[in-house]
């Protein structure tokens, strides 16, 4: 029996857009710690990883572990229908069939239920392991949302460059090239305007960009957005959240004159 | 010819063919005897083979696999062999040429191949054929002169022709004469009708073929300017009868394509040695005069003992790429010789590099150099004299290659296998374009004399397949699998010891067996020498050239009888179009009642012969027509808005030219009711089949605009007639089954399509629609003009009709059983998508329309979608081939993309220009295109790539099975097939390939609840703690599971050893035809996956 109420139905809105272009369907894990969801893209060059932990729910309730397999495409349909500060809570039985979520207006005494049929989905489980990042890299979402977005303009993939000058996101492409770099930066009065940049040693990577804007959907849900690098290693994005909980993008770094 | 053999004279190898030899019957072991050195080594000329090695004696321990058993077989026919020994003593020479005497006997011969040649400095025709003995025949047929007609201008007389040549010769302005006679005859423009008279014409000879050109073009562009007469001539003169030299020869002289000519005796002289320029057995010169040329009809429809060559080289590649010549060593090169009539070949041998076990029943000769063995082959092949060389891909492939490699390695003698001595053999590049065939990049290689068919570019023109490869093409025809070896593993064969290369042999062997066997199967020898007799061009034209150049051989064949002459039209490419047959608007549904349908015989000839319609009979001036004609009676003006006259004014040419095609084929088909002897038999077939396919394209070349000599108004009638005919059919049926005339139902012409209409007289009952439908089509047919036609053919009951072009029913001719499933337009037949969609489609269609089960077929569908979306069905089935017919496309396509990307990872398996490529469809980044989504099948049975099963399902079966399903249960349930609850359990591969996968570590899932296993005591194991009190009942499960996928994968194992024939060697076999390749691979990988699996639930800690 799962039960778990969330007080914003905007949260888990913004976390299921945020993946449902990379993911089509999936398992969300559902057990005594929280709701977890692991997946890869299809084609396995990003991996998604989410975990909203039991306290970011009240109450929270879960006997058993839980699969719910599902279409997210249909469950952006369903949860189109909520509205943004709508009480939102998801139910399941224990061998589930269905996931019902239901919306309570936080002003109306409106109650809406749904349902999504589940899905039995075989896939296997895959996680990235825990590294440590030569470059750990933080800044304000919407300004990484703003670098992606000019350069996709003018190329397919972006190089990350880290160094002691600061962090620098360059791209080449048909009709030019363009660079932003950004250097260390404390904003007193707006702390989450602060870039903050950790290095152990200079990292240069390059990846797709189209990936990196995908990413980028998920800046509504946090200020900061931390960007770990290692040479060779995927790339992590992390959009934290709340009460322990994250939103996590890894992706594969291209190498040499692949695609 | 007894005798003759036993006093050979001219060659110390003589042929023992003749079966009326005497010689005792010997036991059949004999043959099976694998000892060697009993009999002595009889002399190679030119190469000894070397000794075997001691080794051999280990390849009788192979166990023998299908073929050699066959190829064991295949001497027991020969009982003459017995005595000898089959592995050593193969006669490869033609006949002595004892019995022949020039004096006495005439020379008569098949003629197979023609062409121009020069004979004491004039030019003549070179026919090269075979005896019905078997010798090979080189005829200088000469005194032949080319020539041309023109019109002869107004106020041109008898008297000016030597002055009009004298003024030509000076116009032309050559450094020899060139104008032989100019004479003036009496002749008719074939194109429109001239009022039936004849006028002047001039027939300008010259002394030698190659001059025509010279002059037609000197004539057509710069006008003649002789004595005035064509003053008013403004864009140059018309030349006629435009053809070439030899065919022309061949016209005069009355000889097909493929028929027997005969040199009377005395009128014919032998040349002499020192002047021969063929290797032919008899060489000899004729004057065309005469020549006779036996029409082929009753004794002349014979064949002469033609010799086939079949053969197969096998290259030692380098790993990842196709082979080079400059660089690959050819290693193998198997042979086998057929004679004409004979079912069983009478040489199998197999040139191999390096020493090699004996095979049974087969000569092996061994070299240490790769120079030698390819100048024995050359000499073993102008031994063996071979009047058509066949194999596969061998235009394409063998033949380049070997020049090539000869010419690398300087083996200067090797290049001679033409018939010509002087005549070197070259491969050319060409490219073949027809509106039939499509674009096709080959190479040509030139073997005077004697004739090529390569069995790939064959069935690529006669059949549509989904894949061209030898072994596939094998299994649909002669339904056999062979081995296919990828070209990396055969050089790891021939590094080994001398059985891996025998095994190599034996395979290489078998490649040179299939194509002459295929060449039986499909009767492509008789089918093509018959349509070369029937149309009378040479052999060879019918592979090389297009439609046209058969038609205009019969037009003038059958103008030069009439005294016509055929205008060089130059042609101009127009877009004029025009329309074509009709199609009357499908009743959409699914008919549960029989519908009859009503055929017109030979819609479009016969509409031809009964109208008239021709080129001879076309008014285009109305001037020609008489005042006193009448309308209908005199002259006919047909839908179309052309005129023409009727047959009472002039019979047209075409009408008769078809007249006599179909007249034939009645006779042949007839002559086939009552022939039994197989062999005549399949010639008769043969020539009905010609027959039939020449008089269909005769309106097609009256259509072409950019033909030799098109005419619209022709083809625009025709199809005008033939639109107007199936309208009034739908009439008169509608009109006649009526209530009203007593009839029980009204009936209802459901569909029409170009010369066929469906009826459905609303009777349940099969026997009596059949009944209705006979008494119909009598009915219209009287209502048409003789020869037309309609003819009740069959009953569809069920009848399901989707669209124009496209439906589906259970086809009767007896009320009492049905004959087949017959579907036309749905995706069984289409090639474009792939196997799943056909085999979906048509069990459904079965079980729908056979079996009636309505639910059964709903039922199996989902099943089918349900495995689709698990990933359970076989790879096979979702690959979709596409051929690459050219390098740039406008848009991009998704076998385009794959051939490129194929091309960076190994350019030597990537498919070329003109290959099908076989591609199924990934699953790739969220809105990547489907082009960029595909991917070779072999690469994504390794890598685990998983399959878009969204994409097979939404735009591979939604859209066919929507078209079955609806008309039948409705829109809204058959939408339920799409997206039911079978929907809902769906499988994702991990695969092992892309930017991620090197750094994702796999978490073990539980067993049974599919919870991620984090925490340090269960990591290891198979289940949760929550599903500990599963644990036995899992770990039966996986077992039972991994030992099915263990049997599953033996069997298919097994069966690929059966396949390749042998039971204890490695499977090496990379078909991708073969569905139980991907079954194996995909077996493969189960067991192994399966396997680690199992092993989880020993580190469990549950166990402890």
């Amino acid at each position: 029996m799962l039960e778990a109420r969330l007080e914003q139905a905007n949260l888990f809105k913004k976390v299921v857009d945020a993946i449902k272009d990379l993911v089509q369907d999936c398992n969300f894990d559902c057990n005594d710690s929280g709701i977890a969801l692991q997946a890869m893209d299809n084609s396995h060059v990003a991996l998604v990883s989410m975990m909203l932990r039991s306290e970011s729910f009240a109450p929270f309730r879960c006997d058993r572990n839980i699969a719910l397999g599902i279409n997210l495409t249909s469950l952006t349909k369903v949860l189109k229908c909520a509205q943004s500060d709508d009480i939102l809570t998801l139910k399941a039985e224990d061998a589930p069939d269905v996931v019902e979520l239901v919306f309570e207006s936080a002003e109306s005494d409106r109650i809406s239920e749904y349902s999504i049929k589940l899905m039995d989905i075989d896939q296997e489980h895959l996680g990235i392991p825990e590294t440590d990042y030569g470059a750990t890299i933080s800044m304000p979402a919407a300004e990484f949302q703003r670098i992606c977005r000019d350069l996709i303009a003018l190329s397919e993939s972006v190089s990350i460059e880290c160094s002691k000058e600061g962090v620098k996101f360059a791209c080449q492409g048909d009709i030019g090239s363009g660079a932003v770099t950004l250097r260390q930066h404390t904003n007193v009065d707006k702390p989450e305007m602060n870039v903050e940049i950790n290095m152990s040693e200079p990292v240069s990577l390059t990846f797709s960009l189209k990936y990196l804007v995908n990413f980028c959907k998920a800046s509504g849900l946090s200020n900061q957005v931390r960007l770990c690098l290692s040479n060779e290693v995927p790339l992590l994005v992390e959009y934290s959240l709340a009460n322990n909980s994250h939103l996590r993008f890894y992706l594969a770094p291209k190498i040499g004159d692949e695609e | 010819m007894a005798g003759a053999a036993q006093t050979p004279r001219k060659r110390v190898l003589t042929e023992t063919t003749n079966t009326k030899r005497n010689i005792l019957k010997s036991p059949n072991s004999v043959s099976k005897k694998r000892k060697l050195n009993d009999s002595p080594v009889k002399a190679f000329k030119n190469s000894q083979p070397q000794k075997f090695s001691k080794g051999s004696a280990l390849g009788s321990s192979q166990q023998k696999s299908k073929f050699e058993i066959e190829l064991e077989k295949l001497s027991q026919g020969i009982n003459e062999r017995k005595l000898k020994n089959a592995e050593k003593d193969q006669d490869w020479a033609r006949p002595s040429l004892d019995d022949f005497n020039s004096k006495k006997g005439s020379l008569c011969f098949q003629q197979i191949d023609a062409e121009e040649g020069i004979m004491d400095g004039k030019a003549s025709v070179k026919f090269f054929g075979v005896t019905e003995t078997g010798h090979s025949v080189m005829l200088h047929v000469t005194g032949f002169l080319h020539y041309l007609y023109i019109a002869a201008p107004p106020g041109f007389v008898e008297s000016d022709c030597p002055g009009f040549a004298t003024h030509l010769e000076s116009t032309l302005a050559m450094h020899q004469p060139v104008i032989h006679s100019v004479e003036m005859v009496m002749r008719e423009n074939i194109y429109g009708y001239q009022g039936g008279e004849l006028s002047p014409y001039l027939k300008i000879t010259v002394t030698d073929a190659k001059h025509i050109n010279r002059l037609r073009t000197t004539i057509e562009s710069v006008g003649l300017g002789y004595k005035s007469l064509w003053k008013g001539v403004e864009n140059g003169i018309l030349t006629f009868d435009i053809i070439q030299y030899v065919l022309r020869c061949m016209i005069d002289t009355g000889i097909q394509g493929m028929s027997w000519v005969e040199a009377p005796a005395g009128k014919y002289e032998l040349i002499a040695d020192w002047q021969r320029s063929s290797n032919c057995q008899i060489e000899a010169r004729v004057h065309y005069r005469d020549l006779i040329a036996h029409p082929a009809d009753g004794e002349w429809a014979k064949m002469a003992p033609l010799r086939t060559l079949s053969f197969d080289i096998e290259c030692a590649g380098r790993k990842g790429i196709f082979p080079e010549a400059n660089v690959d060593p050819v290693i193998q090169i198997a042979n086998v010789v057929t004679r004409y009539g004979d079912e069983k070949p009478f040489v199998r041998n197999v040139f191999v590099l390096d020493t090699c076990s004996s095979i049974v029943n087969t000569q092996i000769f061994e070299f240490d150099k790769e120079e030698k063995m390819l100048q024995a082959w050359t000499n073993f092949l102008q031994e063996v004299d071979p009047d058509i060389i066949i194999g596969y891909n061998i235009s394409n492939f063998d033949f380049p290659y070997l020049l090539d490699r000869a010419k690398h390695l300087k083996v200067s003698k090797f290049p001679y296998w033409t018939r010509l001595k002087q005549m070197q053999s070259q491969a050319k590049d060409t490219n073949f374009s027809s509106k039939q065939m499509g674009n096709r990049d080959t190479k040509a290689t030139n073997t005077n004399g004697r004739l090529q068919l390569d069995l790939l570019q064959l069935v690529q023109r006669d059949h549509q397949l989904r894949s061209y490869t030898l072994n596939s093409v094998c299994a649909h025809f002669l339904n056999e699998q062979k081995e296919d070896v990828h070209h990396t593993v055969i050089t790891e064969l021939f590094n080994g010891d001398a059985n891996n290369r025998r095994r190599l042999a034996v395979y290489c062997l078998k490649d040179a067996y299939l194509p002459q066997r295929l060449m039986d199967k499909l009767m492509c020898l008789v089918n093509y020498t018959e349509m070369a007799r029937v149309t009378g061009v040479p052999f060879n034209y019918l592979l090389s050239r297009g439609q046209q150049v058969k038609f205009i051989s019969q037009l003038f064949r059958k103008a030069r009888e009439k005294r016509l002459v055929i205008p060089n039209l130059s042609s101009q490419s127009s877009d004029d179009q025009y329309e074509g047959a009709t199609v009357i608007e499908p009743e959409r549904g699914y008919y549960d009642v029989p519908v009859a349908t009503l055929d017109f015989a030979s819609l479009y000839p016969s509409i031809i012969q009964a109208h008239n319609l021709c080129y001879t009979t076309l008014i285009q001036n109305k001037k020609v027509m008489k005042p006193e004609w009448k309308k209908d009676e005199d002259y006919i003006v047909t839908p179309n808005g052309d005129t023409f006259c009727t047959a009472k004014v002039r019979k047209g040419l075409l009408s008769e030219i078809l007249g006599e095609l179909l007249g034939a084929r009645k006779r042949a088909k007839k002559e086939l009711a009552i022939e039994t002897d197989p062999f005549k038999k399949a010639v008769l077939n043969g020539r009905q089949l010609a027959l039939k396919i020449s008089a269909n394209s005769v309106y097609g070349l009256t259509g072409a605009t950019v033909g030799k000599l098109p005419c619209l108004p022709i083809a625009s009638s025709t199809t005008s007639y033939g639109r107007q005919m199936i309208e009034k059919t739908k009439e008169e049926v509608e009109k006649k089954y009526t209530i009203a005339n007593g009839y029980s139902h009204d009936a209802q012409v459901i569909y029409g399509d170009t010369d066929s209409v469906m009826v459905k007289f609303g009777v349940a009952d099969l026997a009596k629609s059949m009944e209705l439908g006979q008494e119909a089509a009598d009915y219209v047919s009287q209502k048409f003009i003789q020869p037309i036609k309609l003819e009740f053919e069959k009953v569809y009951f069920p009848y399901l009709l989707i669209n124009k072009k496209r439906y589906a029913g259970l086809y009767w001719t007896r009320p009492d059983k049905w004959d087949k499933m017959d579907s036309k337009g749905i995706e069984t037949v289409r090639r474009d998508n792939c196997r799943l969609v056909q085999n979906v489609i048509e069990t459904s269609l079965r079980m729908l329309l056979i079996d009636r089960d309505v639910n059964g077929a709903q039922e199996f569908v989902k099943d089918t979608i349900s495995d689709l979306l698990q990933n359970k069905i076989d790879m096979s089935n979702l690959v979709i081939t596409k051929a690459l017919s050219k390098s740039d496309y406008a848009a991009k396509q998704a076998h385009v993309e794959l051939a490129e990307r194929m091309k960076k990872r190994d350019a030597g398996s990537a498919p070329a220009l003109g290959d099908r490529v076989a591609y199924v469809i990934v699953k790739g980044a969220g809105g990547s295109k489907n082009y960029e989504k595909s991917e070779d099948p072999i690469y994504v049975l390794e890598n685990n790539i998983p399959i878009d099963t969204k994409y097979y399902l939404d735009n591979q079966l939604a859209k066919p099975l929507g078209r079955i399903f609806e008309p039948i249960l409705g829109d809204k349930k058959a939408q339920s097939l799409l997206t039911g609850e079978h929907t809902r359990s769906i499988s994702v591969a991990a695969p092992t390939m892309g930017g991620l996968m090197k750094f994702a570590k796999k978490t073990q899932t539980c067993m049974g609840c599919k919870k991620p296993l984090v925490n340090a005591a269960e990591k290891e194991g198979a289940v949760c703690e929550n599903c500990r009190p599963r644990f036995g009942e899992l770990y039966q499960k996986t077992l039972s599971r991994v030992s099915d996928l263990e049997v599953r994968f033996a069997r298919l194992w097994t069966q690929c050893q059966r396949c390749q024939g042998s039971m204890h060697n490695e499977v090496i076999c990379s078909s991708r035809d073969c569905p139980i390749f991907y079954m194996r691979m995909k077996a493969k990988k189960d067991v192994e996956d399966a396997g680690k699996e199992l092993v989880r639930f020993d580190s469990d800690p549950t166990i402890w």
